[in-house]
């Protein structure tokens, strides 16, 4: 018996020498036209495949059903913003901004990627995203960053831009974040219009806003930021050389680089969260991305923005940043 | 009867079990233990484990193959501190030896083009003696890679490097010229090792080239767009698919940030660079697999929402053309 068992084994190892074996002369192309027995093993092989992918989907979803159980049990910070200003409520909030502000490490520039309006799974459309930068800026005032980018690739933002301004004048979460005894000011601006909130008066006019700091500064990026914004600028330096205006020698890494700094003079995003499933930067702005640490979190898993805007906090707080060194 | 039979099992699967223990244990940490038949456990172990590999390859490979993979090899230098070797050099050399592995597999994956990032430009800020002890490795292992190699000698790999060439020493630049010149025209999958490189100084050095063909009239400025841009830059081939980080970092360093802000499927691997393992390997391809139908798809959407924009735009700037000839008329 023993010794029909060892044979099996043997016959295994064989087979597997022999599949193996084959596999290296598919590799140097050696063996073009495939017998039976070959087409045998592929198929086997496609099967093997087949069955890693399931077990790897059912590992997955069995990881996300985890992680959202989990997460059940955590706070909800989208509940605690939104919520009514009962004591127990505002408590929490002053515990939540104390913890955000007790981080070692914050970002001064926080980037946000929200799936696109058709693929979000909270129902898409605008009211996801319009909902979805009050909970960013009401989350970077409490951690209180200064810059928050906001990113879709096709740039519903900037189409729901008066929505999102007119949430930012009216909304609740925002107003209770204080900065100096006074209301936060907060100036949206998707490279075309800006828009300043916040305060006592609702409709500041712009030497008012010079005088009081912000609090926030958002920014709306869509894919036109990117890609395109670099094209632009290359026509434009071409265009000067053209002319005579500009020699190509002049153009360097940092010639480039003040030439995109943008209008508030803010410096690339430190943070970026990838609020997706799908662990793919969407034509995000390349060269913003230099200095980036990015953090994924799925929006099937995680409880909330709110709670997934924590876990990045959370995480950047901890990371160590060595610029080559 | 049947008891004995049970013993008899019990017997083979205690032998069995046995055996196989010593094979693995001396074969895998025969370097710590002195016990007998220590070389042929050793080859035993490779040769099951390379037998395995390619087993894992072929049925890997009867789903889609990325084109175009990228590493940032990271973690060198703590995995030589883990490791208790006496200078992080040792670390590098280390990585080097996985760099070649990590080859082979992609070679034998069938994957066409694989960028690496070897030194970048801000690593010049290290100490003279680790900056040196780079430059001594990218020397040597560079000309070894395209004299001695399998991977060349036998599969035909190109090798590319890419990056400030200038910022280097006299020796590693002949290196790089020999490297590539010997490797010119083969045929098999290209490897791009970027050092000294960033990915702002390729994207810049991008403009000004194609400054410099408007300047001597191959160009009109008008003619620059994402395209054109994109052909002007230095890393060649397709689409990044894949791009992966090790050392559980969860940053892009400045490495190739163009390509893979293009939907490239991000990994970010919780080892040390020398610790990087087929495993790894496989479990990223899997996952890629899994997502490349989802990419495509999104990729695709993006496409015809981006043309649509760009009609739109173009039929906004006729009307507004119609009507600035209309006030003239």
């Amino acid at each position: 018996m023993s010794a029909a068992v060892w044979l099996v084994t043997i016959l295994l190892l064989a087979a597997l020498a022999h599949v193996g074996g084959n596999g290296d002369q598919e590799i140097t192309g050696k063996t073009l036209k495939r017998n039976a027995w070959q087409q045998l093993c592929d198929g086997l092989c496609a099967l093997v495949l087949r069955a890693a992918h399931l077990a790897f989907t059912i590992h997955r979803s069995f990881q996300a059903w985890v992680q959202n159980s989990l997460s059940q049990a955590e706070l909800d910070v989208q509940e605690l913003l939104q919520g009514d200003d009962t004591e127990e409520l505002t408590e929490k909030r002053q515990h939540l901004a104390d913890f955000l502000q007790s981080l070692p490490q914050r970002p001064e520039h926080f980037a946000v990627i929200l799936p696109e309006a058709n693929e979000c799974s909270q129902g898409g459309t605008m009211a996801f995203e319009v909902d979805a930068v009050e909970t960013l800026c009401t989350c970077a005032l409490l951690a209180k960053v200064p810059r928050l980018t906001v990113y879709t690739r096709n740039g519903s933002l900037k189409t729901s831009f008066d929505e999102i301004a007119y949430r930012l004048r009216k909304s609740s979460m925002t107003q209770r974040v204080t900065a100096n005894g006074r209301m936060a000011r907060i100036c949206l601006d998707d490279g075309k219009h800006v828009e300043y909130s916040g305060g006592d008066d609702m409709d500041v006019d712009a030497d008012l806003c010079i005088e009081r700091p912000l609090s926030l500064h958002v920014s709306l990026w869509s894919r036109d930021n990117g890609y395109p914004a670099l094209a632009r600028l290359a026509r434009e330096l071409a265009s000067q050389a053209e002319c005579g205006r500009l020699p190509s020698g002049s153009i360097d890494e940092s010639y480039v680089a003040t030439k995109l700094v943008d209008a508030a003079g803010h410096q690339h995003p430190d943070l970026v969260l990838l609020y997706d499933d799908l662990v793919c930067i969407p034509d995000f702005p390349p060269w913003q991305l230099q200095n980036s640490e990015v953090f994924q979190v799925g929006s099937a898993t995680a409880r909330s923005l709110g709670n997934a805007v924590l876990s990045a906090f959370a995480s950047y707080a901890n990371i160590e940043k060595r610029f080559g060194k | 009867m049947l008891q004995l039979q049970l013993q008899s099992w019990y017997a083979y699967a205690g032998l069995t079990a046995l055996i196989l223990a010593y094979i693995v244990g001396n074969g895998v940490y025969g370097q710590q233990l002195s016990l007998p038949l220590k070389k042929q456990c050793a080859a035993a172990c490779t040769y099951v484990q390379g037998k395995m590999r390619l087993v894992a390859v072929r049925v890997l490979r009867q789903g889609p193959i990325p084109q175009h993979v990228g590493f940032i090899m990271d973690g060198n230098r703590r995995f030589a501190k883990k490791s208790h070797m006496e200078t992080p050099s040792r670390g590098h050399l280390a990585g080097f030896t996985k760099l070649t592995k990590v080859l082979e597999w992609c070679n034998d994956l069938g994957i066409k083009h694989v960028s690496v990032f070897a030194f970048a430009i801000n690593n010049f800020n290290r100490s003279t003696e680790e900056v040196g002890a780079l430059m001594g490795i990218a020397r040597d292992k560079l000309r070894d890679l395209a004299e001695n190699s399998e991977l060349v000698n036998k599969y035909g790999v190109r090798i590319r490097v890419v990056g400030l060439r200038d910022l280097l020493p006299a020796d590693v630049r002949e290196s790089i010229e020999y490297a590539e010149g010997r490797t010119r025209g083969n045929l098999g999958m290209t490897l791009n090792v970027c050092c000294p490189y960033s990915a702002t100084d390729e994207i810049s050095t991008a403009i000004q080239r194609l400054v410099e063909d408007v300047e001597n009239g191959l160009l009109s400025a008008a003619d620059i767009n994402e395209t054109a841009l994109e052909k002007r830059l230095q890393i060649p081939g397709p689409d990044l698919d894949i791009l992966v980080r090790t050392s559980g970092q969860i940053r892009f360093s400045n490495f190739m940030l163009w390509q893979s802000a293009k939907m490239a499927y991000i990994q970010f691997v919780d080892a040390y660079w020398p610790e990087f393992s087929f495993y790894h390997m496989a479990r990223i391809l899997v996952s890629w697999q899994l997502a490349s139908r989802d990419i495509e798809r999104r990729k695709l959407a993006g496409a015809v929402h981006d043309s649509l924009a760009s009609s739109e735009q173009l039929r906004n700037s006729e009307s507004s053309s119609d009507t600035c000839c209309g006030d003239r008329t």
